[in-house]
């Protein structure tokens, strides 16, 4: 009777630890998978907008081109009229600026690969944050299946749920749970 | 020295498309309106096996396929073994610039790159 009793003594100081465990981790787990997700989704909508704009920067850029090319195109049919020296110099010189400001506008538009040079530091902020990610379902994991006999088959079912829900775009408290009971029952 | 014939071929491949456009504006601007483009190195290399090119400009960092990879594909194929590469990429340090060379491209830029410079390196791979 006695022996029993210390089984359950103990079994009951198991539980406690265990739920001490549990709510140790639920927190980290709840604010985390939200977390990632969410700036994840951010670096993607920053490489978009950052895209967009260059494509906008790029159309008015090439109006702009459009306009002197025409530009350049009048000035050289002046020239061909054979005007008085005076005008001649000043239409020369307005071409020659014009093609200035051609050559700045390709100059202009050639600057715009930030986009690339910023997304690919972008691209690598998010293999950072997938690394983060993979770290976070080991941490988990091993918290929950440290001290348990566990079979490799269940350990890699938890990990696979652990980071299936911290790939979802936004995870509720309620699969939190659901996943802490589903680690109870596996874990029995 | 004397930039390649107007009319030749040339395959621009990127995953960004604001850098695709850009490589294009200034070939156009150079003269160059044969231009297709590919987003990674595996369709780069499909559309390099179905058409002819006479050049071909790469990124190094691309999704599915890179630029290196893409280099050492060209290089391996016979019918494609001699075609220039230039490639075009924010990779910088010394050891990527020889591990460019090691795989076999004709001359390397590093991103942000002006105008002249692309002019410049195509003249060098054509001379």
């Amino acid at each position: 009777m006695k022996e029993i009793e210390e089984i359950v003594k103990e079994l009951i100081e198991n539980v406690r630890e265990l739920e001490r465990v549990i709510e140790n981790i639920k927190k980290p787990v709840a604010e985390s998978s939200q977390l990632l997700p969410e700036t994840a989704k951010n670096i993607k909508d920053v490489m978009a907008y950052l895209e967009d704009t260059s494509h906008s920067i790029m159309n008015l850029l090439e109006k702009v081109n459009e306009n002197s090319r025409e530009i350049g195109k009048e000035v050289d049919f002046l020239i061909s009229l054979n005007p008085v020296p005076k005008i001649k110099d000043r239409l020369l010189r307005i071409k020659d600026l014009n093609d200035k400001n051609m050559a700045t506008v390709l100059e202009l538009y050639t600057h715009l690969s930030f986009h690339d040079l910023a997304g690919q530091q972008l691209k690598t902020v998010m293999d950072v944050l997938e690394r983060v990610k993979s770290t976070l379902v080991d941490v988990i994991v091993s918290q929950m299946t440290a001290g348990r006999d566990l079979k490799e088959e269940q350990v890699s079912g938890i990990k696979g749920k652990v980071s299936e829900l911290l790939s979802r775009d936004r995870i509720s408290q309620e699969d939190v749970d659901r996943l802490f009971e589903e680690f109870g029952s596996q874990g029995g | 020295m004397p930039l390649p014939p107007p009319d030749i071929r040339i395959l621009v491949v990127d995953d960004m498309s604001t850098m695709r456009r850009i490589i294009r504006t200034i070939l156009n601007q150079l003269g160059y309106t044969n231009i297709e483009e590919a987003e990674n190195g595996k369709q780069a290399l499909a559309k390099l096996r179905s058409e002819k090119f006479d050049f071909v400009i790469t990124d190094w960092n691309m999704p599915e396929m890179d630029g290196l990879q893409l280099v050492k594909e060209i290089r391996n194929d016979p019918d494609l073994k001699h075609l220039p590469v230039l490639m075009v990429t924010a990779e910088a340090k010394k050891e990527n610039v020889l591990e460019a060379l090691k795989a076999g491209v004709n001359n390397y830029i590093v991103k942000p790159f002006t105008p002249e410079v692309l002019k410049e390196k195509m003249e060098k791979i054509f001379k």
